[in-house]
């Protein structure tokens, strides 16, 4: 950079202001096109059923405003129960998939050694393996095992926590590896010459300086563990059991043009998702200034 | 590739560490059920859980069919179409939105939160509300079109003429929001340092960002590069939602949506099903390589 | 070897699962965590029951009284794993089979569906029960208890059945100076009617090709063959063969006259049912299960359910009807003696008369009862003009569709009927079609 001949030049203000008016502009643009999805769903939780089909843009206000959908949904069902074991489940995947896929990660781009390659394509392939390919066996072979489809609690926890950890583990390598290996290596081979084992350079370096990226990783990871509804159809049986999506999947689908009943549903699923995102993506702007401090 | 030159590891012991749970967890989740999933291919399976009734006639018979079914063929080249506008709309907005939103100080903390939303909604609800959009009777886009008086009768959007648009659409517009988290995590990875130099060198915010943002992107994009490849190979939900079974008239099949048929989605051919997982497996190993040999990964 | 290396991985993260769990939700992790369950005693009995009487059923919240009142008769524990059927649920049941690990009662299919658990000897026929207990199912019309499509045997005691007819709009009928059919009405006179509905701008038939024909195949079917060789596959005689081309056939006729939605390659059945609702189609083949629907999204004294009418061929009252489901006792739970009189005691409970009877005044549906209780008190007229249908019909007949493999039926619906329609397929190539996957 620094021998780049450019030549120093008076920003014109006039044209940063236009510019920065344009990019707010289209920013803006995209942001109604997500925000309005979200009110859309929020708005008719709040609509009596019949007004969601006839008026289905306009603001629950008078006789159109009804809390009934949300009382439907917490009479009807142990709904905090069901958020207990949602946490559980999908907070342990999280955790085991970020460290699990942070080795890994390290490894396959730190390391250069035989087989490399091959490693690196078998995790790429095994992104692509579809669930309703794998649960089958999956289910046997945890049945088999004594822990698939029990009356025991901390069981059925296990019995879906370990296919949700497989399944996420090797998106989380490929976004992991990209990101360490735009990391320099300086930082590690200050911290090897002062002794650091490689594990800890592992824990005490890599970790904070891809802070950001992991924290990526985990919403990801929390986000599709907590919506796969498909996993937890089949390894969630009983309704004391049941996680929140699968808990609201069942009373949703109750009357399939309940549509006012769905949407609170989708609420009642996503506030849990929006907490953890904004909690982790705090983590995100963090990292960047941890990263730049130690950097 | 200085680092693998690097002392550090020089020694390969604690490598064993690092890969051992991983691959441990592939190996028994993924792996064998998948190697379980070919033999399945060779074998005639009817539904979801049922047992084999025995070695398919040839035992590669699946694998022919796949080659002479139109409806496999139309899958195919849907999906490719779909990763194609997956590759130039998803991430290139993403990229775009990631860039303009690194640039500004106000407002910065909301777009990263909202832009978040669509991927939090579950497919379902999100079918739902696309469905209500682009409904036939009174859906927002005809009402639209009608007040401003630019239909006169109702336009089928799921029809052989639109249906491609219909379905694309919402499935770019959902995942702008993931690649576009990940590529900010990635130009949270600037250090500041660079910023400073090329600020005191004077260079225009369009000369950072190609000079130095994409370059030191570059990582970060590959990583978005195939996991769009792989993405577009396996979508499913939202297209099954909007446009199940294929309509209009056997148009909108994908692989994932077609594999689904097979398995769950009632044609009871479980078989079939993984033989079409196994060429899945095979076209997003092999494009997203192709991809990698392109546009090689850089080491710093 | 790899096996092994699972289990201890297993092991271990269950270990590191407790662990964190302790930190995660405080104290709701049980302290026992040898993964041992206490051993069954042999009274009371635990019974693990899959039925389809999930959430969104109608009857839910009558079996669930009903199992608990057993529950509190017996001293026994019912494990209730209910879930709405569909593709899903019915893999997971056969899954369960596979892996032994099936309930001791099951709610499952008498057809097509159900034919993989007779043929593999998962489940135990009536008679075999009745050696032991003559009393089972004592109570049921023995003529109307469907027998398995695998082996003729009898393996499910019902609960209701359904019927299908023919749901009206009378506000939109009256638009166009149409009464509504009944029994007399010829398939001209019916056609008749829908060119008067459409001139006077309605659409008359609320229809989604694209993914719900079933109903309309059934009638289109029997106007065709007759009632009695209705459920004669094509693949057994030639007749049969040639009632299902001119049924198709029907399809592409009610399609090029315009009769269906203009979307009607594309729509889904919820839109094609909302137009009834919303006073824009006046007739809808639908079935018993659909009266509720209407009930809770549209005025139901504007409604009336009549019969799909006839011609020289079939007589309007015989109509399609009766159960498909029913409960089963396992094999294994047959063989285990601590659960077999458990087992027959419950399904004795959950359909005995006063469960079933309750169950079929709430949903309008059929029954297998020697004595059903008439009913007399309607709330509306839709249940009414219905529960008279139903009744009045001379003859039931079952769905000719529940006894095809799904494979074979799944791509005749949803491949094959649209493009009869739209004219890119001939009803003869489909049915042949049809034929190849039936026997192959």
């Amino acid at each position: 950079m620094t021998t780049s001949p450019l030549v120093k030049k008076q920003r014109n203000p006039v044209r940063a202001a236009l510019s920065k008016i344009v990019i707010y502009i289209v920013l803006g643009l995209w942001a109604a096109t997500t925000i309005f999805p979200f009110l859309w769903v929020l708005g008719n939780s709040f609509k009596e059923r019949k007004f969601i089909l006839s008026e289905t843009f306009a603001i629950p206000t008078g006789d159109m405003f009804t809390t009934s959908n949300y009382q439907t949904a917490f009479d009807r069902i142990p709904i905090f129960t069901a958020y207990r074991n949602s946490l559980v489940i999908s907070g342990a995947v999280t955790v085991f998939v970020i460290i699990i896929a942070g080795l890994c990660a390290y490894g396959l781009a730190r390391y250069s050694f035989k087989g490399r390659r091959l490693l690196h394509s078998i995790v790429l392939a095994a992104m692509m393996f579809p669930a309703f390919a794998t649960i089958i066996p999956v289910y046997r072979m945890e049945f088999q095992w004594g822990i698939a489809n029990t009356h025991s609690l901390p069981l059925t926890w296990l019995s879906i926590i370990l296919p949700q950890v497989a399944g996420n583990i090797s998106f989380a390598v490929i976004v992991l590896m990209g990101y360490i290996r735009s990391l320099p290596i300086d930082l590690e081979e200050a911290a090897f010459l002062e002794g650091y084992g490689v594990t800890r350079i592992f824990f005490r370096i890599i970790m904070p300086l891809a802070r950001p990226s992991f924290a990526t990783v985990g919403i990801f990871t929390f986000l599709w563990s907590y919506n796969d509804l498909f996993t937890q159809l089949f390894f969630l049986r009983y309704e004391k059991f049941y996680s929140i999506t699968r808990l609201l999947n069942m009373i949703s689908s109750q009357e399939g043009t309940n549509y006012g009943l769905l949407c609170s549903a989708v609420v009642l699923v996503v506030v849990p998702v929006l907490i953890v995102y904004i909690l982790l993506q705090k983590n995100i702007v963090k990292g960047l200034t941890a990263g730049a401090i130690k950097g | 590739m200085k680092n693998h030159n690097s002392m550090i590891f020089k020694k390969k012991g604690p490598l064993l560490l690092f890969l051992v749970p991983a691959f441990a967890f592939l190996a028994v989740y993924l792996f064998y059920p998948f190697v379980l999933n070919i033999w399945n291919s060779f074998q005639d399976i009817g539904g979801l859980g049922q047992a084999p009734a025995g070695m398919n006639d040839p035992w590669y018979k699946n694998y022919t069919d796949m080659a002479t079914d139109p409806v496999m063929h139309t899958a195919i080249l849907n999906t490719l179409l779909i990763m194609l506008c997956t590759i130039l709309f998803q991430v290139g907005i993403a990229l775009v939105l990631a860039l303009m939103v690194d640039g500004i100080r106000v407002g910065n903390q909301f777009f990263r939160t909202v832009y978040f939303f669509p991927i939090i909604i579950s497919a379902t609800a999100l079918g739902l509300m696309f469905n209500m959009v682009f409904l036939y009777d009174g859906g927002m886009v005809n009402e639209l079109l009608h007040s401003m008086g630019l239909i006169s009768k109702n336009i089928d959007w799921k029809d052989q003429s639109h249906w491609f648009f219909t379905m694309t659409a919402p499935v770019m517009w959902q995942y702008v929001g993931f690649y576009f988290v990940i590529i900010v995590t990635g130009l949270n990875n600037i250090s500041p340092d660079i910023y400073e130099a090329a600020e005191i060198d004077g260079a225009s915010a369009m000369q950072r960002i190609f000079r130095i943002k994409l370059p030191l992107l570059h990582n970060t994009l590959m990583t978005c590069l195939v996991l769009a490849i792989t993405g577009a190979l396996k979508v499913f939900d939202l297209p099954w939602t909007m446009f199940p079974n294929g309509i209009p008239l056997n148009a909108s099949w994908l692989t994932g949506t077609y594999m689904y048929k097979q398995t769950l989605g009632g044609a009871q051919n479980v078989d079939y099903g993984s033989a079409i997982s196994i060429l899945i497996v095979v076209l997003g190993v092999v494009i997203s390589q192709v991809a990698n040999a392109i546009f090689k990964e850089k080491d710093y | 070897m790899k096996r092994k290396f699972a289990l201890l991985l297993a092991l271990v993260m269950c270990i590191g699962l407790l662990a964190a769990c302790g930190g995660d939700s405080g104290s709701s992790a049980p302290a026992s965590t040898g993964g041992d369950n206490p051993a069954p005693s042999d009274n009371p009995v635990e019974l693990t029951v899959v039925t389809s009487y999930g959430q969104e059923d109608g009857n839910r919240g009558i079996y669930e009284e009903s199992y608990k009142a057993w529950e509190a008769a017996t001293g026994n524990t019912v494990h209730d794993s209910s879930s709405m059927s569909n593709e899903e649920w019915k893999a997971q049941v056969l899954s369960d089979f596979e892996a032994g690990s099936e309930p001791d009662v099951l709610f499952y299919f008498a057809f097509a569906d159900g034919d993989p658990l007779v043929n593999g000897g998962k489940v135990v026929p009536i008679d075999e029960i009745r050696a032991e207990f003559p009393d089972y199912a004592s109570n049921m019309d023995d003529a109307r208890i469907p027998a398995s499509t695998a082996d003729g045997k009898k393996y499910v005691v019902p609960t209701t059945g359904i019927w299908e007819g023919l749901f009206c709009n009378n506000v939109v009928l009256a638009e166009a100076g149409v009464t509504a059919p009944t029994v007399d009405t010829t398939w001209d006179e019916f056609l008749e009617m829908c060119q008067k509905v459409k001139d006077a701008g309605y659409t008359p038939i609320a229809v989604s090709l694209a993914s719900v024909p079933h109903y309309w195949f059934e009638f289109l079917i029997m106007n065709k063959g007759g009632f009695a060789d209705h459920l004669q596959m094509p693949t057994e005689s030639e007749a049969a063969r040639t009632a299902w081309i001119e049924g198709l056939e029907g399809f592409r006729q009610l399609y090029e006259l315009g009769y269906l939605p203009d979307n009607t390659l594309t729509n889904t059945d919820d839109e094609a049912v909302l137009m009834m609702a919303e006073d824009k189609a006046a007739f809808l083949i639908d079935g018993s299960w659909k009266v509720g629907w209407f009930k809770s999204n549209a005025n139901s004294d504007n409604y009336s359910v009549t019969y799909v009418p006839g011609n020289s061929v079939r007589s309007a009252d015989e109509i399609i009807g009766g159960a498909s489901m029913g409960y089963m006792i396992t094999r294994k739970a047959w063989d285990d003696p601590d659960k077999r009189a458990a087992a027959v005691s419950f399904i004795e409970h959950m359909t005995s008369d006063d469960v079933v009877s309750r169950m079929s005044a709430n949903n309008l549906g059929t029954n297998a009862l020697k004595n059903s209780p008439a009913i007399t008190d309607f709330p509306d007229k839709i249940s009414e003009t219905a529960y008279q249908m139903a009744t009045g019909a001379a003859k039931q007949s079952g769905a000719v569709q529940d006894l095809a493999a799904v494979d074979a039926r799944n791509e005749l619906f949803t491949n094959d009927i649209p493009q009869i329609a739209a004219g890119q397929m001939t009803a003869e190539e489909a049915v042949d079609k049809f034929i190849a996957a039936y026997n192959g």
